[in-house]
């Protein structure tokens, strides 16, 4: 079994009265690329900015590497590569001259892999940042979070503002710092990507995480939508009544409903009758995610 | 925490960055306050009779709570017109200004949010940012002190090169101290015009404090804790070496208590 990267226990952090995250208690396996999901507000940059060590938790604890996340966030730095939610720099100072200020502050004589990731991602470094669009500016934070290929990798919204060519690149960037063992976690809204790429992912509401799963895990145990067109009309009571069936709909020859039952049930009562066309379809990650958020974790 | 040389280099890098930041300062301030004492020292002869005669009808009080008395002489006139005021002030006002910009302000851009993620202790930072400062302020009391001695040459004023060093470096541990008040406001606040609000706030008491404690026999014993009763006249009187090290303790002092404090307290995002 992989070691945890990150570890989290009852991890609470409030702003006064306010709700940040309540009771977040979370493994991020070695290795894996873990997703974190949540919508605006649910607690994704609370989480990520109180294991950096940026606010204190009002409780529980965090520790990453095995290190206290408070006492060691020293230590810790220095193994982790970060891009925030909403990256900002010194306007005035060139992406080159930040890169070579992250790479001092780290101890590096030279920019690392940051040349490389500036011509993939067509990041332009010899231009003061302020003068940079936010796409542009963005390829810089991602440069700084990699360019010394750290151990862990944490992003936040890492593809905001990245036209789809670039996103692209990302991926196939972060694919590259998983084969080398690097553990990935990011949070994000784009789903697609998330479901292209991550190992787990958690998903995160009014600052309490709800599930965590594998992406095949949560697709399969997500529901299927079905569609049947049969010879002749059957009656739809049939299938109303299996275990799973909602929403059902009748038209014509035609049967559309979505089940989270057993499928062995639904195909025995479909083959009594003549077939023309079947459709099972798994929901996009995006359906599953908007299901979460509108019926909890119930699935 | 590990030992503090492992952090020479980050705090090297820190200084270099805070210095490249913002070494325009001294062209914009030292060009600026040295232009007016320039200006100050060249046209102290064409009125030099009219101060004379000013002097004389000011009630002794105000006159020596105000410099007035000294201006006989090229630097009493530049200490009462400059350097009792104006020079102390702009140059605190600027260290709160230079202190709060790489903490409180780069908080407020989101900027603290990339730079603490690196190995970069908050402390670190902070002496980096109190160190920015310093060598800032003596970098523009430099230029305003070379700009106001070159000036005051060239009008043959008689000015001496000894007493306008006494007079701008006499500045430099006022500026240290309200650095230090500074830093302890980024500890506690969490926007830059409240960390300078608040140290400006902080510069116009103490110099109240002092001004009306020179006034009155009452308050005299309120002297003792504003630090421009240390800051003094250096001008005409020297630097006081005791004061000069104590202001700049008690500022290294407020420095490291507002870092510890800026290093328990949440980054606001």
């Amino acid at each position: 079994m992989p070691s945890a990267v990150i570890q989290t226990q009852s991890l609470t952090k409030r702003y006064g009265r306010s709700r940040g995250i309540e009771d977040v208690t979370l493994n991020v396996w070695d290795g894996e690329v873990f997703g974190f999901l949540g919508s605006n507000g649910a607690g994704k940059t609370t989480t990520i900015r109180t294991l950096l060590d940026l606010q204190h938790p009002t409780s529980g604890t965090a520790t990453i590497f095995g290190m206290d996340s408070r006492r060691d966030s020293l230590a810790i730095r220095t193994r982790l590569g970060n891009l925030p939610g909403d990256f900002a720099c010194d306007p005035h100072v060139t992406g080159r001259a930040f890169l070579g200020y992250c790479a001092s502050v780290r101890g590096l004589d030279d920019l690392g892999e940051g040349p490389a990731l500036a011509e993939r991602f067509e990041a332009d470094l010899d231009r003061p940042v302020g003068e940079l669009s936010r796409g542009n500016r963005q390829k810089i934070g991602l440069i700084q979070a990699l360019f010394h290929a750290p151990e862990l990798i944490v992003l936040d919204e890492p593809t905001s503002g990245l036209d789809p060519l670039m996103q692209e690149e990302f991926l196939r960037v972060i694919g590259e710092h998983r084969a080398r063992g690097a553990t990935v976690f990011l949070s994000s809204h784009a789903l697609d990507e998330v479901e292209r790429i991550c190992d787990r992912v958690g998903i995160v509401r009014d600052g309490r995480l709800v599930a965590v799963e594998s992406v095949e895990e949560l697709r399969g145990r997500a529901y299927r939508r079905v569609a049947i067109t049969f010879a002749e009309p059957v009656d739809p009571t049939e299938f109303a009544g299996l275990p799973g069936v909602r929403d059902l709909q009748a038209a014509g020859t035609g049967l559309r409903f979505q089940t989270d039952g057993d499928l062995d049930a639904v195909v025995k009562v479909t083959a009594r009758h003549t077939v023309v066309d079947l459709e099972v379809a798994e929901p996009t990650l995006e359906e599953i995610f908007v299901a979460f958020y509108e019926h909890g974790a119930q699935r | 925490m590990s030992a503090p040389t492992l952090h020479a280099p980050v705090f090297r890098a820190v200084v270099r960055r805070g210095w490249a930041e913002q070494r325009r300062a001294v062209l914009t301030w030292g060009g600026s306050l040295g232009v007016y004492g320039a200006f100050m020292a060249a046209i102290y002869p064409s009125i030099r009779d009219t101060i004379d005669q000013v002097s004389r009808n000011y009630p002794s009080a105000l006159a020596e709570a105000f410099g007035v008395s000294s201006m006989s002489t090229v630097e009493g006139y530049l200490h009462a017109e400059m350097y009792s005021l104006i020079v102390p002030i702009a140059l605190c006002v600027f260290a709160a200004r230079s202190i709060g910009r790489p903490l409180v302000g780069a908080e407020e851009e989101g900027r603290l949010d990339t730079l603490l993620s690196l190995p970069l202790p908050r402390g670190v930072l902070v002496a980096g940012a109190f160190a920015v400062t310093a060598l800032l302020c003596a970098a523009i009391m430099v230029v305003t002190g070379v700009l106001t001695y070159v000036a005051g040459a060239l009008a043959g004023t008689g000015i001496s090169a000894g007493d306008v060093a006494a007079g701008v470096f006499g500045v430099w541990p006022l500026a240290a101290f309200f650095a230090g008040v500074a830093v302890l406001g980024t500890g506690l606040l969490h926007r830059s015009a409240s960390v300078v609000g608040a140290t400006a706030g902080a510069v116009a008491a103490m110099y109240a404090v002092d001004l009306a404690s020179r006034l009155s026999d009452a308050l005299e014993p309120l002297r003792w804790g504003s630090a421009f009763h240390y800051y003094g006249s250096p001008m005409l009187d020297g630097i006081d070496p005791a004061a000069f090290a104590g202001l700049t303790l008690a500022g290294v002092l407020l420095a490291v208590a507002g870092a510890w404090r800026f290093g328990c307290r949440d980054i606001r995002h």
